[in-house]
């Protein structure tokens, strides 16, 4: 014999679901913290952990997302989802200090623009070859 | 004791109120209530969402800047109670809040003074568009045309004149 279903209804837990805490991804002064150059070295250059998509070797630090391959992340690169977060950011991010001074504790001072631009590898291994490049010239030139 | 401030909308959190949310960086963010709890759960920014103070304080509608909002800190170190230093403090912390208040009031006060500078204007253009429905433009029409009509034969009479002249100055030339 069949029984009547008990719950047809599920609610808005599907909603619910992702605003748990124990989901919760990265924030955005996560992120700013992140987009630093020792950090996102560190994130950009993982070892390799095959747990994570594509072993961890394509990230992109804004979205705080790991991808399967190169292809995939240039491809993200181009999608609306990082050019939102890349303008998200822009502004400086909202903390627990600015809630204070928000309330009467200090001046309050409204948050500075600046400007972002996508963080690849290549990019941060350029940087390091330009210093490199220009610290011998430095000593050179002290040695004269 | 203390009175802490809401992550989300910087109001007072009394002890026994509220939720607390420790992030996995140890920082510890305290809410007031579930709805300032489920705003940040759902990750909406404090700034945009109007009911907030830092809503208010970063488009201006309340004072953000001022000297009397430097005595309100955080002190760490317990102090030894002293009653005439309780008592000064106290007297002190009322003062303070009377200025404050003052400030912020003239403050919201001159924000609303440039809505009626601006209601103003707008009024006077409104009138200026809609001049004709004051006064008709064919008022005084008759008179304007007689005025014409006079200014006209005043200028003939002054080109004729001024015709002999020149005629009279070739002949001598």
């Amino acid at each position: 014999m069949t029984y009547k279903r008990r719950k047809y209804h599920k609610g808005d837990t599907h909603l619910k679901k992702g605003w748990r805490t124990k989901r919760r991804t990265k924030d955005l002064d996560e992120i700013d913290d992140d987009i630093k150059e020792e950090n996102a070295k560190k994130l950009l250059n993982q070892q390799v952990d095959f747990d994570k998509p594509g072993a961890a070797q394509h990230y992109c630090v804004h979205c705080a997302r790991y991808f399967i391959n190169d292809r995939a992340l240039q491809d993200h690169f181009a999608t609306k989802v990082h050019k939102r977060r890349l303008k998200a950011l822009e502004l400086e991010p909202y903390s627990i200090e600015e809630s204070e001074r928000a309330a009467g504790r200090g001046n309050y001072i409204a948050p500075q623009k600046r400007k972002i631009e996508t963080l690849t590898k290549e990019d941060l291994d350029d940087l390091d070859a330009d210093t490199d490049a220009v610290s011998p010239a430095k000593i050179m030139k002290t040695d004269d | 004791m203390r009175i802490e401030t809401c992550y989300f909308c910087s109001s007072r959190i009394y002890p026994g109120h509220g939720i607390q949310f420790v992030r996995n960086d140890c920082k510890i963010f305290k809410f007031c209530r579930s709805k300032c709890h489920a705003a940040f759960k759902k990750k909406k920014n404090p700034r945009k969402v109007k009911w907030t103070k830092a809503y208010r304080k970063t488009v201006g509608k309340e004072l953000a800047v001022d000297p009397s909002f430097e005595f309100e800190k955080r002190r760490n170190t317990p102090l030894k109670y002293n009653r005439e230093l309780w008592s000064k403090t106290v007297d002190a912390m009322k003062k303070v809040e009377l200025i404050r208040q003052k400030r912020q009031n003239t403050h919201i006060m001159q924000r609303l003074r440039k809505g009626r500078e601006l209601e103003q204007e707008r009024d006077v253009k409104e009138v200026q568009r809609d001049l004709s429905l004051i006064r008709s433009p064919a008022a005084g029409l008759k008179e304007r045309k007689k005025l014409e009509e006079v200014n006209e034969q005043d200028d003939k009479m002054d080109n004729s004149d001024e015709e002999m002249e020149a005629e009279a100055i070739e002949v001598t030339g």
